[in-house]
């Protein structure tokens, strides 16, 4: 077994789940091939739409030490957001606050195994790293509109006041739900699971008809 | 533009909110007329001298308009140029003019200028008196269903359309400081001062412009016309990007914590369709810190003999036809009143060179600005007088005037009558309380004012203005600036400077409390005196409730109908009171009030849906391989939210063929399932197999790494919910699946017993569900397949039934679990889900010389069932636990912890003789398939009712086996073994079944152990 890295210490398993060489993911919405769209299609509106697809996304959960809030720290190159909804974001890594016992951290695609492999060697006491980049995808959305569009979406106060940069929650949208993370004042990253990726982006398209969407590569 | 006036007969030549350069066509009941930009529908059909605009639900009278807003009770309209764009029940006093509205009235059958139906009213309503409803329901029962289809047909409700709406309806999730409810005075000066002070703030009002009362007055602000300090607001107000102004916009219902629901209408105000991809319609769902009700006050009607003819109106309507929309809605006038404000009516009349016949007071000396105005125009003022009667047959032609005693309840003199084409009454002005009364106050009556205002409220709610009682425009800007000032106290944010604006200083009289005018007949006599004009109510039916009983004022509501549906009581709820509580000989607070409940206008069906429809109706989930199903001509399932693949039929293939041609070629050679959907579990922990002991029945503890168990979880009643097959990945690390349908609630009920009951158990869950794409390869030749695709060993030496193995199957790393609910030998194989696709297709290019099938959900309920696996949720429903299924394998009593059911399943009940047990069934005739659902019977020739032992869970025809298998349940079948059941069936036949076990193919379990 050269091919695939089956660790098992602290009775854990830690499994690359890539392929190497030529086989190219596909992203949840793969079959709407996104870009032709964004060649073909408006240029100019007030939603923009892009799918940061392949990413790697992992679950972290624990309730962490003094010491090893540091260790994570050193482990992720930030430090874990410790109050509630906020994040961190990184050239590298971002790390959204879900709840008082989990974080997803967001990395390269190839960086989730080896983010993994850090922690299964580093890292001692309860805690659990899930990869699931394969369940999730995100969506960004931004642009002059953004806000009516996610006021149609989800309950949530969008207002600056309320929903400053940085912050994060996740919560209903439409009939599904989203972790929603603003990232700027007119720009937004909604991770997704993948199964209702799909529902989700009509819901979208269908919210931002009215200002314009516009789907970049 | 003169031509187009001249054809408005009310129309006034100057004056008016309307744009005289913008004429309008519309279409009312098939007939073509001209209005206005700036009118409502209700104005423009003033103008046009159309006097009746419907016919009355019970009696079928002749109606026209009364109001000039919400309150408006007659001129229901439907809406709408194509069958598509039907829009029922709109009041044509909120509905804006615009080219090309086409507008028809609901009631009236055949038409409303000659109703077949008047007779009704002529001979005296005797078909529905009050309670007609109640005595219907009564007796004769059985002519309710003939009573209702002529009554929809008369009580004119609209009608839905019969087409697709094109339109978009959507909604918007809102938040903010304060809202304000109403643009009127009030409204306007608190939202300037919540404004000018940083709040973020919403203010909505249901009139197509801003202003409210100032938009008809005559009254000066600051010395300029009320209008002229309207624009200024409404234009410093659309400078702050916190404020958003929602005219067109109805504020119709209160709920708790301060969440309310406005209904804007964003174009269907001035077309019939909403122009190329605009929203119609939209549903406001507010979340506010704080709500100002300025919603102002309703003038109230008096109640009077015949007060229903066209022509018969509420006095400040008519002051705002004049004022707003340069309508003067007829010739000569009679003003009934009972306090100063309503002359404000008689003067915009006689300012509007039309002829006031007479102002007739109930009082008997009246003194104040407007009565001294009237007195100095000329005017002539009957005091101590009442309308008693208004004639006519199709509008008011004549009045009969009386002198009254003091408090208005008795005639003292001779009746004079006098020719008038308008009546207009005020009995003074009901605070519109409607959204107060949602939140669950109780309104509490005011004697100065006559009325009843808010009662005291949970909710952060404050009052300002004609709602509370303060009808003064100088009192009604003071409240909205001090509700204001309170809010943002509240909310922590200081008072910025306002100046309230300088209004005219007004001496009043003191108003008399007057309702219900006598006759000189008695109440049940007289002409008829309309309380509540939509469901027409009269005062001699409400005489005729508390005559018979009813002296509970919700009582005699909904004996009378008074203040149904869509009009809320808001003319005539408090007349009606008054009428009770003076029968009751009671006072009005004694009498109380009902209330009011959501919505105050009717909503559209569209509004409400919004854009949770068609495609978008509910979430459709999908896994990776879907694309491929569906270019495959697969047929689609729902299992929860997702679209599964059902099967796959090839041709002219019937379902049954698919099937078959599926079940064959996976027992024969190798078929491939999606099984995406199971539900999956990460589980890690140093505590995390323990866990696994308390939520399955059966043992965990000896699981080794590498090997997987299937696992039966239970309710804390003993009763099987989900099951599925857990794997050991390491020593602290466990993958867990679920049902399809079962997963979040699985999850949940992991987390509920971990978080509540066992929180020091080391353990995390995280659903995985999505991350990994299943697919299970099984029947003979799926392990040469694996072969062809992976480097790994797996032969039987190497990886054993119920083992679990890591590998890279073409070229993808993957967890390959051999386990099988076929009983056929499989490999389950997941990959990480962007890969899902790329495996699967790798798998059919390879599986081509094995004839790889994809089958669907329906062969693989086959295929299990040939071998008796259970599908929970199918096979049981929440009332069987393990051992009526015959599992008594999968339960371990002898667990050093406790699991959950345990207790349950051992209950008196659940451990008795002749439970229903699962078996299988053999059907005598090979060929008969019983029907699911279907309830067996001992002895066939019993009679009816049947002693009934339990109902065929599962059945399908077994292409396999070439003969049905069925399972189902069998009071104690598990001992009935080789007996026969029976089944009756709903077309005459009677199935006859062998009880046998549930395993009809392979009961050694060779086939998966290869």
């Amino acid at each position: 077994m050269s091919d695939v890295t089956v660790e098992a210490m602290e009775g854990k398993v830690v499994t690359n789940q890539l392929p190497t060489g030529a086989i190219v993911g596909e992203s949840p919405l793969h079959h709407s091939d996104l870009a032709s769209i964004a060649e073909k299609g408006p240029q100019q509106g007030g939603v923009h739409f892009h799918e940061r697809k392949l990413k790697g996304l992992l679950t972290l959960r624990c309730t962490p030490s003094v010491e090893q809030l540091s260790l994570i720290e050193s482990l992720l190159g930030v430090a874990l957001p410790m109050q509630p909804l906020t994040s961190v974001t990184a050239d590298a890594i971002s790390v959204r606050w879900m709840s008082p016992d989990e974080w997803l951290i967001i990395v390269d695609g190839e960086q989730a195994f080896e983010l993994e492999t850090r922690f299964q060697e580093k890292f001692s006491g309860h805690y659990a790293l899930v990869n699931i980049s394969g369940g999730t995808t995100i969506f960004e959305v931004s642009g002059s509109h953004v806000v009516d569009m996610l006021k149609k979406s989800t309950p949530v106060d969008l207002h600056a006041s309320e929903f400053p940069v940085g912050k994060v929650v996740s919560t209903v949208f439409a009939k599904s739900g989203a972790t929603i993370c603003r990232l700027a004042d007119e720009k937004f990253e909604l991770v997704v699971r993948r199964s209702f990726a799909d529902y989700l982006w009509l819901w979208i398209q269908d919210a931002s008809r009215e200002y314009g969407l516009v789907v970049k590569a | 533009m003169t031509q187009e006036l001249s054809k408005q007969s009310n129309r006034l030549q100057d004056g008016g909110r309307i744009d005289r350069s913008k004429p309008l066509t519309f279409t009312y009941n098939g007939k073509q007329y001209k209005g206005f930009e700036g009118d409502t529908l209700a104005s423009a059909l003033l103008a046009n001298g159309v006097d009746i605009v419907g016919r009355s639900f019970k009696y079928s009278r002749p109606r026209g308009i009364v109001a000039a807003g919400a309150e408006e009770p007659n001129a229901i309209m439907q809406i709408g140029s194509t069958e598509a764009t039907q829009i029922p029940n709109v009041r044509a006093t909120q509905q804006s003019l615009y080219n090309g509205l086409v507008a028809s009235t609901t009631n009236g059958w055949p038409n409303v200028d000659n109703d077949l139906m008047s007779w009704v009213g002529k001979v005296g309503g005797k078909m529905m008196p009050p309670g007609f409803y109640y005595k219907t329901f009564m007796y004769p029962k059985s002519m309710w269903e003939t009573y209702e289809s002529y009554i929809r047909k008369a009580a004119g409700l609209g009608r839905a359309p019969k087409e697709n709406d094109p339109d978009i309806y959507d909604k918007m999730n809102q938040h903010c400081d304060v809202l304000i409810v109403g643009a009127g005075p009030a409204g306007l000066m608190a939202a300037l001062t919540a404004a000018r002070a940083g709040a973020r703030v919403i203010i909505a009002d249901e009139q197509n412009e801003f202003g409210g009362s100032l938009l008809s007055t005559t009254e000066a602000l600051n010395g300029k016309p009320a209008a002229e300090w309207v624009a200024e607001v409404v234009e410093e107000l659309s400078g702050f990007d916190d404020v958003l102004m929602l005219p067109n916009s109805q504020v119709n219902g209160y709920h708790d914590h301060n969440f309310l629901t406005i209904q804007q209408h964003c174009t269907d105000q001035f077309a019939d369709r909403a122009p190329n991809g605009q929203i119609a319609q939209r549903l406001h769902r507010v979340r506010a810190k704080w709500v100002i009700l300025a919603t102002g006050a309703h003038e109230r009607p008096l109640v009077y003999g015949n007060n229903d003819l066209p022509g018969c109106m509420v006095a400040n309507a008519v002051s705002t036809y004049i004022n707003r929309y340069g309508v003067a809605p007829g010739k000569d006038l009679v003003l009934m009143t009972s306090n100063d404000n309503a002359y404000r009516t008689a003067l915009d009349w006689h300012d509007a060179g039309r002829n006031v016949v007479a102002i007739v007071d109930s009082r008997k000396n009246p003194q104040g600005t407007f009565v001294e105005a009237a007195r100095e125009r000329g005017i002539s003022i009957l005091v101590s007088s009442g309308v008693i009667e208004a004639h006519g047959s199709k509008r008011v032609t004549d009045v009969s005037i009386a002198p009254l005693n003091e408090v208005g309840d008795a005639i003292v003199g001779s009746v004079v009558k006098m020719a008038a084409d308008t009546v207009a009454t005020s009995g003074g002005w009901s605070p519109v309380i409607h959204l107060s009364c949602h939140t669950g106050a109780r309104p509490v009556w005011n004697d100065d004012i006559v009325g009843f205002t808010p009662g005291v409220t949970v909710q952060k709610q404050l009052t300002a203005g004609a709602i509370n009682g303060a009808f003064s425009t100088v009192q009604v800007l003071d409240e909205g600036l001090s509700a204001a000032c309170d809010a943002l106290a509240h909310l922590g944010l200081s008072k910025p400077d306002v100046v309230l604006p300088e209004a005219d200083v007004i001496e009043e009289g003191k108003a008399m409390a007057l309702f219900h005018i006598p006759h000189t007949k008695p109440t049940s006599k007289a002409p008829k005196q309309f309380v509540d004009y939509q469901n027409d109510v009269t005062a001699a039916g409400i005489e005729l409730a508390c005559r018979e009983g009813f002296e509970s004022i919700e009582h005699v509501k909904r004996y009378t109908a008074m203040g149904f549906g869509t009009d809320q009581g808001k003319l005539g709820n408090i007349n009606g009171m008054a009428i009770a509580a003076k029968m009751l000989k009671q006072t009005i607070p004694e009498t109380g009030t009902t209330i009011f409940r959501p919505n105050y206008t009717p909503v559209t069906f569209g509004a409400i849906a919004g854009r949770d429809c068609g495609e978008l109706f509910d979430p459709k989930r999908y896994t990776a391989m879907h694309a491929w199903h569906v270019e495959r001509g697969a047929k689609f399932e729902d299992v929860g939210q997702w679209k599964r693949a059902w099967y796959y039929p090839q041709g002219n293939e019937t379902m049954q063929e698919a099937l078959d041609r599926e079940c064959l070629a996976t027992r024969n050679s190798v078929g491939i399932l999606d099984a995406s959907t199971l539900g999956k579990i990460d589980i890690q922990g140093k505590d995390a197999r323990e866990f696994l002991g308390r939520v399955y029945s059966n043992a965990w503890a000896k699981l080794a790494v590498g090997k997987c168990r299937y696992g039966l979880m239970c309710g804390e009643d003993g009763m099987v919910f989900d099951d599925g097959v857990t794997s050991c990945l390491a020593e602290n690390h466990f993958l867990m699946t679920t049902t399809s349908g079962g997963a979040a609630r699985v999850l949940s009920w992991l987390e509920i017993y971990h978080q509540t009951e066992w929180p020091e158990l080391e353990v995390y869950f995280n659903s995985v569900t999505d991350h990994w794409s299943t697919m299970t390869i099984s029947g003979p030749n799926s392990r040469k397949l694996l072969e062809k695709l992976t480097d790994y060993d797996v032969s039987k030496d190497n990886m054993a039934f119920m083992d679990w193995k890591p590998m890279t199957v073409a070229g993808v790393p993957a967890r390959v679990f051999r386990i099988s609910f076929t009983g056929e030998l499989s490999f389950e194989i997941n990959v990480q889900a962007n890969y899902g696709l790329h495996v699967w297709k790798e798998l059919f290019e390879k599986g081509a010389e094995f004839d790889l099938t994809p089958y669907g959900t329906e062969t693989m309920h086959i295929l299990r069932a040939e071998k008796g696996f259970i599908i929970a949720g199918q096979d049981t429903d929440g009332s069987v636990h393990p051992f009526d299924l015959g599992m008594s394998w999968a339960v371990s009593m002898q667990k050093p912890f406790s699991f959950i059911g345990k207790r349950g399943m051992q209950r008196e009940d659940c451990v008795r003789e002749n439970r229903k047990q699962l078996v299988g069934l053999k059907t005598l005739d090979p060929k008969a398939v019983l029907p699911e659902g279907a309830q067996g019977v001992l002895d066939p020739k019993a009679p009816i009712p049947m002693p009934m032992v339990g109902h065929v869970t599962s059945s399908y025809w077994s292409a396999n086996l070439n003969r049905s298998v069925a399972m189902g349940f069998v009071k104690g079948g598990l001992d009935k073994m080789g007996e026969k059941v029976y089944y009756p069936l709903a077309d005459g036949r009677v199935i006859e079944a062998e009880i046998c076990s549930p395993v009809f193919l392979d009961p050694k379990g060779e086939r998966q152990n290869v």
